[in-house]
Parts: C-alpha cells; structure tokens; sequence
C-alpha cells in the first residue's frame, strides 16, 4: 500500500476511532514513517481534495465528511462526538461509519434546533430543507465557505 | 450547506443577507448524497466522485442544470 493510502487511512481511521483530527506526529507514528514524507503525502492528499489543511499546512481542517474543528453540526455515533462540516457531511458521518447516529444542528435562520435520528437505512422522515448557496463548479475556490 | 426548517425560511435567510436563492435539497436527496460520496471513505481505495461521475449522480437525484454542473462556467 502507497504512503499516501496510509496516510489517508491513518487520518480518517483516527477520526472514526476519536471523532477529533489527529496531529502529523500521530499520523506519522501510526504509518510508521518520518514526518516529513508523510508531509509530503498531505500535500498530495490536498491536492485530490480529500484533506483541507489549516494555513499552517499541517492541521488538518477538514477530512471530509469530519471536521478538525468544532462547527454547529454535531453528529453522536456510538457515543462518540463528531463535527461535520455541513449539513450533507453530518449525513455522511453515520454513512461513512455504517453505524446509526443523531444530528444536532439548527435552522440557520430562525435557530430552531434539529436533533434527527439517522438509522442504517437514513433519516425518518422529514420536512426539513437544505440550501446550498454554492454552485458546484465553484466549491473547492473556497471549500471552508462552501 | 446550510440547514433551514422550510422552504420560508430559506428564502427569509437569502433576502436578509443579500444571497441569491438556489435549489432546495430534501432529505432524502440529502442522504442519497452522503452515502453515495461517503460510504466507502474509510476503505482503502476511497476517492472523491470525478466530474463526470458526480454530474450522474446529481442527475439520478433529479438535481440538474448549471448550479450541479462541477464544471461550469456559469458562474465564473
């Protein structure tokens, strides 16, 4: 297996096991390799848009559907906590795990909570709406605001 | 994406922040999304949908046009 398959492995198991981010030091302890080359690897692993770092280039932001950092959507799978980075991406916390979980997160406009039960087979259902005021040529200029 | 408890609201959020309304997302179309990019993003050869791929699978959602295209020029 490539360094880089490691590396995206090491990341997004680490996020399933303790729904935070995981340093580069504990990347580079888990794939068994130095810092630098698994630096190396983020930077190609950002570059196929399946990490967003921190300005640093190091922290990871965002493994996506997991956040790095707190955000206003909460995903509880298993009595883990996690952070999404939007509202598709709390749906695919318990896809991505294959495990049952709820969604905490808002109305962003009027505030009114949304606390949703999501099975194996998806959410109940539900009037609630999503909005996406993106275009999707236009997603990754600025992925944190998208 | 952003979450909004009616189709009222949305519109209520774009006028007050001056952003124009796009198209709506339900639920199910919601979920079909996430498990279609996500489900198999802890595996080995996990990757993002390429352009192509992702213009199918919004279409089979019925979500078409120049906002789902990823490589449109529309809103350059």
């Amino acid at each position: 297996m490539s360094l880089d398959t490691q590396t995206k492995l090491a990341i997004y198991r680490h996020f399933a096991e303790t729904g935070q981010r995981p340093s580069l030091q504990v990347v580079a302890e888990r794939v068994r390799a130095d810092v630098n080359n698994v630096r190396e690897a983020y930077e190609r692993l950002r570059a196929q848009r399946m990490l967003v770092l921190e300005p640093d280039g190091v922290s990871i932001r965002m493994a996506p559907p997991f956040s790095g950092v707190p955000t206003q959507h909460v995903v509880i799978v298993d009595e883990t906590k996690y952070f999404a980075n939007y509202a598709w991406d709390s749906f695919g916390i318990p896809a991505a795990l294959k495990r049952p979980g709820r969604i905490h997160s808002r109305c962003e406009q009027s505030g009114e909570p949304l606390n949703l039960e999501i099975g194996l087979k998806g959410p109940s259902p539900c009037s609630w709406l999503f909005h996406c005021l993106v275009p999707a040529a236009r997603w990754w200029d600025d992925i944190v605001f998208t | 994406m952003l979450s909004f408890r009616s189709e009222e609201r949305v519109g209520e959020w774009c006028a007050a922040n001056g952003y124009p309304m796009r198209p709506l997302v339900t639920m199910d179309q919601l979920w079909t999304l996430a498990t279609t990019w996500y489900s198999t993003r802890l595996q080995e050869n996990s990757r993002r949908p390429q352009p192509n791929e992702m213009r199918s699978i919004f279409a089979g959602l019925g979500l078409e046009g120049d906002f789902w295209d990823p490589q449109s020029d529309s809103f350059g």
